[in-house]
């Protein structure tokens, strides 16, 4: 079998690099909500990592629809997404989430950098300043909600193909836990990464803030990649054939063994905990885990989505 | 730490009623969904696999009557065999075509409400207008007979002939062509219907039930030539 080209496959790449992005997103300013409420206080603003993942998590999310607009096969319709709601539809309650999730996001992004945004305004557009002060006030409901919406959005990601009887692999109620937690393992990364880039010091506290949860979150997802596999092999029928042809030799096997469990996944453990160890964190080092992880998320999005249409039930 | 906790609470409650709220109108979208079944009229089709002699009429006639693009089909007759030894060989044909489910996977996920279920008639149909091209509908129909129409690109599929013959007052065009009478279409309602006799008389089977489909494309076995375990 072609691994990117067979009869029952309908959904190609660019489902799973939106999924891909919508998880960065979400995670990333899980990480900077976190920052910033158990580390940087009002200064947040300030570090280097705390603005990666705040350019980070809208750009992702904006290329992530942008790319989802462009696979359809009426790109100028996408606004009847917009206008027309089913509730029963992941797509349609995905998409309300997303438009929310936005608003949140750029309301809680004003309240971390008002004080940079009031200065620069200095009192000229008196509406600017009321906004602002309104925003501070509901800071922590805000949070709250954006915590949930970003949540809600890595879920997301899972429920969207777990919706699909068609599929037994992807029709597994393991896959949104699944997706949520490498979604935000990925914006960890990605926070890492681009924190790197705009000279963020690779031994500074957020640094090790981020490490230490990443560790556990990697123990996590390897625990639901075992459950994942696991249950649809002792379910039997379709759901084991499918769990068997995904996991078997061929180009996904290795993607998944090689690309997924030993790149996106052990390396990034095994330097973790080195690097926990040793106690000193070095720009490279820092670097090459966070590359191995969002590698690994991605080619976890595809190997999902590619082997989960191999076997119709 | 006090306003910590107090925005802890507040999430959790904000969870709390988002979740109770979503399964409500999910519970509230599937009893609008029984009363489409107190309908006058859910139509309903058999293939009779024992008079299908495999000639593919239905699936030219289909063509015409629906003016389905080249390379794109709402109905194939899937042909396995030959079982048995010469001279004594023959085939089995199955029809592959949406099977009007009464669960719709399909409208389901449809986010647009561009695949829906006809309530008058109880036909699954596309609203070619509202459909933005997803695939959301063709991923998750259990049956694959969805597939995006070339010309309008919306998705596609079989829909009893509703706005062709159906309109006109005629039975659809497969069932009219065929040369065996291999296909009965009929109101599942009207208990003196030929398709509720049938049904009633006749074993049948459907395919792909234990997913929830509810499928009103009936079929009645063939002699099957060989033995799967
Ligand atoms: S067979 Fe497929 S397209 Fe037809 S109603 Fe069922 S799910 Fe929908
Ligand atoms: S392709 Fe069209 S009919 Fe199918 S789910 Fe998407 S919008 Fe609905
Ligand atoms: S009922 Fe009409 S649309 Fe459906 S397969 Fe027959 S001819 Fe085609």
């Amino acid at each position: 079998m072609n691994p990117f080209h067979f009869d029952s496959l309908v959904w190609h790449w660019p489902i799973a690099i939106y999924l891909f992005l919508a998880g960065i997103s979400a995670g990333a300013i899980c990480f900077a909500v976190l920052l910033k409420h158990f580390k940087l206080g009002q200064n947040a603003y300030k570090s280097s990592f705390v603005q990666a993942a705040c350019l980070l998590a809208p750009l992702a999310v904006f290329s992530g629809l942008g790319i989802l607009v462009l696979d359809l096969t009426k790109p100028f319709d996408f606004w009847k997404i917009l206008v027309f709601y089913n509730p029963t539809s992941i797509m349609s309650v995905g998409v309300a989430v997303l438009m929310i999730y936005q608003v949140a996001l750029f309301s809680w992004l004003a309240c971390l950098f008002k004080e940079p945004i009031s200065n620069w305004c200095d009192h000229r557009w008196p509406l600017i300043d009321r906004i602002l002060s309104l925003l501070d006030k509901h800071e922590p409901t805000i949070t709250g909600l954006l915590v949930m919406l970003a949540l809600s959005l890595g879920a997301y990601t899972g429920f969207l193909l777990s919706a699909l009887t068609t599929f037994p692999m992807l029709n597994n109620p393991v896959l949104p836990m699944l997706f949520l937690v490498s979604g935000i393992s990925s914006g960890a990364a990605g926070t890492l990464l681009g924190g790197l880039l705009l000279k963020g010091n690779p031994d500074s506290k957020e640094v090790h803030f981020i490490h230490h949860i990443e560790i556990p979150i990697i123990l996590f997802e390897l625990v639901l990649l075992f459950t994942f596999f696991i249950g649809l092999i002792i379910s039997g029928g379709q759901s084991q054939a499918a769990a068997l042809t995904a996991l078997g030799e061929g180009f996904w096997g290795w993607i998944f063994w090689a690309g997924i469990i030993v790149i996106g996944l052990t390396l990034p453990l095994a330097f973790n905990l080195f690097m926990t160890a040793s106690s000193k964190r070095k720009l490279s080092y820092v670097a090459i885990t966070a590359s191995c992880s969002l590698l690994g998320v991605l080619l976890l999005r595809n190997f999902i989505l590619y082997t989960g249409q191999m076997t119709v039930a | 730490m006090e306003n910590k906790r107090r925005l802890f609470l507040k999430c959790a409650c904000a969870t709390a009623v988002g979740a109770v709220g979503s399964t409500k109108l999910i519970a509230a979208q599937s009893d609008t969904k029984t009363d489409t079944t107190e309908a006058e009229v859910n139509y309903a089709l058999i293939h009779d696999e024992t008079k299908c002699i495999g000639c593919e009429v239905c699936v030219d006639a289909c063509r015409e009557t629906n003016n389905v693009p080249e390379g794109v089909s709402r109905l194939e007759i899937v042909k396995t065999g030959p079982f048995g030894e010469y001279p004594d060989q023959y085939f089995s044909f199955s029809r592959k075509s949406c099977q009007q489910c009464d669960g719709t996977p399909c409208v389901n996920v449809c986010p647009t409400g561009a695949a829906y279920k006809d309530p008058k008639t109880g036909i699954v149909s596309v609203d070619s207008w509202k459909c933005v091209g997803c695939m959301y509908c063709i991923a998750a129909c259990p049956y694959q007979v969805r597939f995006i129409n070339p010309v309008t690109k919306a998705a596609d599929k079989c829909d009893f002939c509703k706005e062709t013959r159906l309109k006109e007052g005629k039975s659809p065009a497969c069932v009219a062509a065929c040369p065996t009478k291999a296909l009965v279409f009929g109101n599942l309602k009207d208990p003196d219907s030929e398709i509720v006799k049938v049904l009633k008389t006749t074993p049948n089977y459907r395919r792909k039930t234990e997913l929830g489909t509810r499928p009103k494309l009936f079929r009645i076995a063939t002699k099957s030539g060989e033995i799967k375990l």
